[in-house]
């Protein structure tokens, strides 16, 4: 498979990369507390929660990673292969999450879902931002699928 | 020349009983996009993308959908990749 490449401005670069730095440490947190685990058997909820925190950890360095190696203007995220493409796509719905669960966990989910619809007036400018945040994220996951499964957003 | 009949011997004691089959569930949530969803139905559950999306519109219209069911070890796999994947899934027995 060809290289995956996902481009963005210098600028979001950097505030993106700043914003993964604060988040990083509570992911894996986030990450285990979503997860409906079985308390019915106590080898497998250990076996599970290891198994998220380690990917949530995994998941947080290869964020910080690829950013940090975008290079050019544009920014360039060079991704080698389709699993390397799907656990950064995986990576990045992570921290969408853990930014609605930490930052923003009063807005509702029909508000999410029409996230450009957010009154941003009403809203002070660290969350503003950490919505926008959110949604480039989110356009960066949506690039992502487009190279990899195009067929994933046809109607 | 035709073959002699044999009469099947049925020993209802050693007859196995039907494992309970367990779902896996997956409820909608507003944070991931349909696309990226079937993304994680065709690498997690091996579905084609037409299948894939099929079920992505049950999740989205009905707010969940069964998308696997059968004995407990493989649903237990299932729900753990799916969670790796970030997505709202749980095992539930089924009846």
């Amino acid at each position: 498979m060809a290289e995956l490449r996902l481009s963005m401005t210098i600028e979001a670069r950097k505030v993106l990369s700043d914003l993964l730095r604060l988040i990083a440490p509570t992911s894996a947190r986030v990450s285990v507390n979503r997860a409906q685990i079985p308390d019915s058997d106590t080898d497998l909820s250990s076996y599970w929660t290891e198994t998220l925190s380690a990917q949530a950890t995994e998941e947080a360095r290869l964020l910080a990673k690829a950013f940090a190696q975008a290079k050019g203007d544009p920014a360039i995220i060079i991704l080698n292969s389709t699993e390397e493409a799907l656990a950064f796509l995986r990576a990045l719905s992570a921290v969408r999450l853990a930014l609605r669960d930490l930052v923003f966990p009063e807005i509702t989910d029909a508000q999410l879902e029409n996230s450009e619809n957010i009154d941003d007036v009403s809203l002070p400018s660290e969350k503003r931002h950490a919505i926008a945040c959110y949604s480039c994220f989110g356009l960066l996951q949506q690039s992502l699928i487009l190279q990899i499964e195009p067929e994933a957003f046809d109607s | 020349m035709a073959k002699p009949k044999i009469k099947p011997e049925i020993k209802p004691d050693s007859a196995v009983a039907p494992t309970t089959p367990w779902n896996v569930v997956v409820h909608n949530d507003p944070i991931n996009y349909m696309g990226y969803v079937v993304v994680a139905f065709m690498n997690v559950l091996n579905l084609p993308s037409a299948e894939a999306k099929k079920l992505v519109q049950t999740v989205h219209q009905e707010g969940q959908a069964i998308v696997w069911s059968g004995n407990r070890e493989k649903a237990e796999v299932l729900v753990l990749k799916l969670q790796q994947w970030h997505l709202n899934a749980q095992l539930s027995k089924n009846g």
